[in-house]
């Protein structure tokens, strides 16, 4: 262990003398500031705030990502190259633990980095309302939707298995399949038309009632505020873009006629942009003893067309579930595991490639996996024809793929939404403990077997 | 019998990219180095020594054979906990200091701190590089980046010590000084394996040499044995009488034999070295060793460490420090797994801060360096410690095998 730790500062000692960090943190000192000052957002105090965490946490996150690259390879490669290994690994260390050492030195600065950068951060967005002499009112709207951690609850998704079945078997009947369905298979044409059900319960005409519930919503404090997060789409586009909603939100179980309530039920009528985010603010205290809450939407004749609550993203609910520093510290940790993976990574391309082939790979691969998602999903539909070929080959190493995109923490801050510990975990253990202990084990392999001395003859 | 250094029919076979053999580097080499000896491995360029050393050290797979350090393999760090390795080019870390280096280095032999300021301090003594210590070695100049490589290969006290081409870039006082060590380290009872194609060196301090050529052995053999000329005589005396160089000449023609009378030329290593000590005298006729930060680098590296080496060179007559610490050097040896003997190591490194300082009595070899002594007796006696082994230890550890015996 000693050893291993002797190799660790080497490493980092060699990362910051040779100036390959000091550019990475002269760049990130000077960057932060200036995006400080000069981010407006939309040119409210939380718009601003939300645009500063994003920016700033994705340079950090790019930054310290290329920087964890580029010194993780360049530990290794350089000592091959330069022949510094001739003189470390004839000394009493084992192979495996000289590269232990290297990726924890790595680890160790990116460590130190981040919580540095995450500082600064940190600092610059506490101090930003006091700092801009930011309104009451604004300091409220930012305590409440920005400086906060929320919980989301989405609507649990509906059985709609016997109905679609149904539908498909009136459609077969009356052979209206082939006109409507032409060339899909019958999987896939059950799939859309569950889709096609789903978005029909999510629907209101004019004067229909659409109703939601959730259990288990357990506020942080009942006097804080709730939200209910949504988006109106529409059938036919109103002249001035807005669409009416009448709302009731509580525990509608209570409310039969002439029943005292226990908790407080609160009726909304209001006007909404379509198409876009909107938050509804109550209490929290409409929350039921049991965690009960309902959502009653009814489309009122106000308005003359069809609303509908797009499935992926049309309604949820938020509400204060822990602090903004908690939820903070969550964020910098999964960048902390995009890191660790990232140096494990370039552990690997060190361990057998040169400098520049390996920085090439490392960085195809991060690149990927910056945009997995459309990599995955373009993977899945160019293999349709070749489904079995792709299922044992192909989509097993797209899986190994590191998924950056979809645990990017700024998705998470700038909504001010929860990031559990359990989320955490589970990314820790996906990208760190799975795929990135893989790639390191395959590294210590390869380095303890290879020849490190060129042929010279 | 067991050797320091043993290959059996290694074979190095460079093939291209199709697996096809290429070329020979080394050729079924069969190789037994004792323990204690110098032994010289010459050859010309691309004879295949550095790669010998290579797959010795395991940076190189055999393709056939066996290499074996001290019994085992090289890589094992049970095995090269005992070794010390001077590449041909000292490949150093360039962003750290020379104290740093050895720190690492010392470091990775798992030394506890108090052992390793001690020895880095006694190294950078030896090899004269205490004034630069606090430079980035990637400022060095190549001889100081192998004096560096040197007090690096030295700092585990090495029993077995390989050095590839370790005088290249030296000048003549530090290749002086190399040669000396090597002698040292040899009287102290340590192996040394010694690549080189300058034959001088060689000459000079190996026991027994090998030549290299193709990766083959072409002559092997004591130095002495290889060298001598069994049909020649050589005599030498001090300045005598031209009437006795007649009666010699007349008892020589009688004897019918073909002879040549000189005086003796200086060998120009001795000359220049003595000129350089003569000068330095004279710059700095009170100084002594210490005062060498307002020189040049090139003096700089060199002041210091010659008195101590010369010092070092001494010092097997002083007998006082075998029965001190007879196992000392056990000690230092088996620190490394258990941890915790390197106190009686400690003491006895520590000890010569003690105002006994009769070992530096001046030795007869460098009188003109006497004067100098007093400043660094105590480190010499670090270094003592350091890089000594007494020669009773060494009998008793060869007679028994290997010593289990150990003081508490």
């Amino acid at each position: 262990m000693r050893r291993i730790w002797a190799v660790a500062r080497n490493t980092i000692r060699q990362a910051l003398r040779m100036k390959v960090a000091a550019v990475f943190i002269a760049l990130l000192l000077i960057l932060l500031p200036i995006l400080g000052l000069t981010v407006t957002g939309d040119g409210t105090l939380k718009g601003r705030l939300q645009t500063f965490v994003s920016y700033g946490f994705s340079l950090t996150s790019l930054l310290l990502s290329f920087l964890t690259i580029i010194v993780s390879i360049y530990t290794i490669t350089s000592d091959i190259e330069h022949r510094q290994i001739y003189t470390v690994v004839t000394k009493p260390i084992r192979r495996s633990h000289l590269i232990l050492g290297k990726l924890l030195g790595v680890i160790v600065l990116d460590i130190a980095l981040l919580t540095l950068f995450a500082g600064i951060i940190f600092g610059a967005i506490m101090f930003m309302p006091w700092l801009l002499h930011a309104s009451p009112e604004e300091i409220r709207e930012v305590d409440n939707e920005f400086y906060t951690a929320r919980a989301s609850l989405v609507p649990p998704e509906i059985d709609v298995s016997e109905e679609t079945q149904a539908l498909y078997d009136k459609l077969e009947k009356n052979d209206q399949l082939d006109q409507i369905y032409k060339g899909y298979t019958r999987a896939e044409t059950l799939k859309l038309l569950a889709k096609q059900k789903r978005l029909e319960k999510r629907a209101a005409v004019v004067g229909q009632r659409l109703l939601w519930e959730f259990r288990n919503v357990r506020p942080l404090n009942p006097n804080e505020s709730l939200f209910i997060r949504f988006k109106y789409d529409v059938s036919v586009t109103p002249p001035d873009e807005q669409a009416w909603g009448e709302w009731y939100i509580g525990d509608l179980r209570q409310s039969g006629p002439g029943a005292e309530n226990a908790t407080p039920v609160i009726p909304i009528l209001r006007k909404d942009a379509v198409r876009t985010f909107r938050e509804i603010e109550v209490p929290a205290a409409v929350v039921a003893k049991d965690g009960y809450l309902a959502i009653g939407f009814i489309n009122p004749p106000l308005n003359e067309t069809v609303v509908i609550f797009p499935l992926e993203d049309g309604l949820e609910v938020l509400y204060k579930a822990d602090t903004f520093g908690g939820n903070f510290v969550r964020a910098a940790v999964l960048i902390l595991c995009r890191l660790v993976f990232l140096a494990c990574l370039g552990t690997l391309a060190g361990s057998f490639l040169s400098f520049p082939v390996a920085i090439l790979f490392c960085l195809v691969i991060f690149l990927t996996g910056t945009v997995s998602g459309f990599v995955l999903e373009s993977f899945d539909s160019l293999s349709k024809n070749i489904g079995v070929i792709y299922t044992y080959t192909v989509k097993g190493l797209v899986q190994l793929l590191p998924q950056f995109d979809k645990y990017n923490p700024t998705t998470f801050l700038v909504p001010a939404r929860l990031i559990t510990w359990g989320f955490v975990g589970k990314v820790a253990t996906l990208m760190v403990a799975v795929k990135a202990l893989l790639l390191l084990l395959l590294a210590l392999v390869i380095f303890s077997f290879r020849e490190l001395a060129k042929v010279v003859i | 019998m067991d050797y320091a250094v043993e290959t059996i029919g290694l074979t190095k076979v460079f093939s291209d990219w199709w697996g096809r053999a290429k070329v020979f580097a080394v050729d079924d080499l069969n190789l037994q180095i004792r323990h204690n000896e110098v032994f010289g491995l010459l050859g010309p360029n691309g004879s295949g020594k550095t790669t010998t050393l290579k797959m010795l050290l395991g940076l190189l797979h055999p393709t056939k054979g066996h290499a074996l350090l001290l019994g085992g393999d090289g890589s094992d760090p049970k095995i090269s906990a005992h070794i010390g390795f001077l590449p041909e080019e000292s490949y150093l870390y360039r962003f750290l200091n020379a104290r740093e280096t050895l720190d690492f280095y010392g470091r990775l032999f798992g030394l506890s701190r108090d052992v390793r300021q001690m020895r880095i301090e006694a190294l950078l003594d030896m090899v004269g590089l205490k004034a630069v210590a606090s430079r980035p070695v990637g400022t060095y100049s190549k001889g100081m980046a192998r004096r560096i490589g040197l007090a690096q290969a030295l700092i585990n006290d090495p029993d077995l010590l390989i050095l590839d081409e370790p005088t290249t870039g030296l000048d003549p006082i530090g290749t002086r000084q190399i040669k000396d060590l090597i002698l040292r380290l040899v009287e102290r009872g340590k192996t040394i394996l010694l690549c080189s194609h300058l034959l001088a060196d060689v000459e000079d301090v190996c026991h027994r040499i090998a030549i290299l050529y193709g990766g083959k052995i072409q002559a092997q053999g004591r130095v002495k044995e290889l060298l001598q000329q069994a049909n020649k005589r050589q005599i030498t005396t001090d300045a005598v009488s031209e009437s006795a160089i007649e009666r010699i000449k007349h008892i020589l023609t009688q004897e019918r034999v073909t002879f040549e009378i000189s005086s003796p030329l200086e060998r120009l290593e001795t000359f220049f070295i003595h000129t350089v000590a003569e000068a330095q005298q004279q710059a700095k006729p009170t100084s002594g060793a210490v005062s060498t930060t307002r020189i040049g680098d090139f003096l700089t590296g060199v002041e210091p460490s010659q008195s101590l080496l010369d010092k070092l060179v001494a010092a097997p007559q002083q007998p006082e420090t075998a029965p001190a610490a007879p196992r000392t050097d056990k000690v230092a040896e088996t620190e490394l797994p258990k941890g915790q003997p390197r106190k009686d190591l400690l003491r006895e490194l520590a000890k010569p801060t003690a105002p006994d300082t009769k070992p530096v009595a001046p030795s007869p070899v460098q009188p003109s360096e006497d004067k100098q002594v007093s400043p660094e007796q105590i480190k010499k006696n670090v270094l003592d410690a350091l890089t000594g082994r007494s020669a009773s230890e060494q009998t008793k550890r060869t007679e028994k095998g290997d010593g289990e015996s150990r003081d508490a």
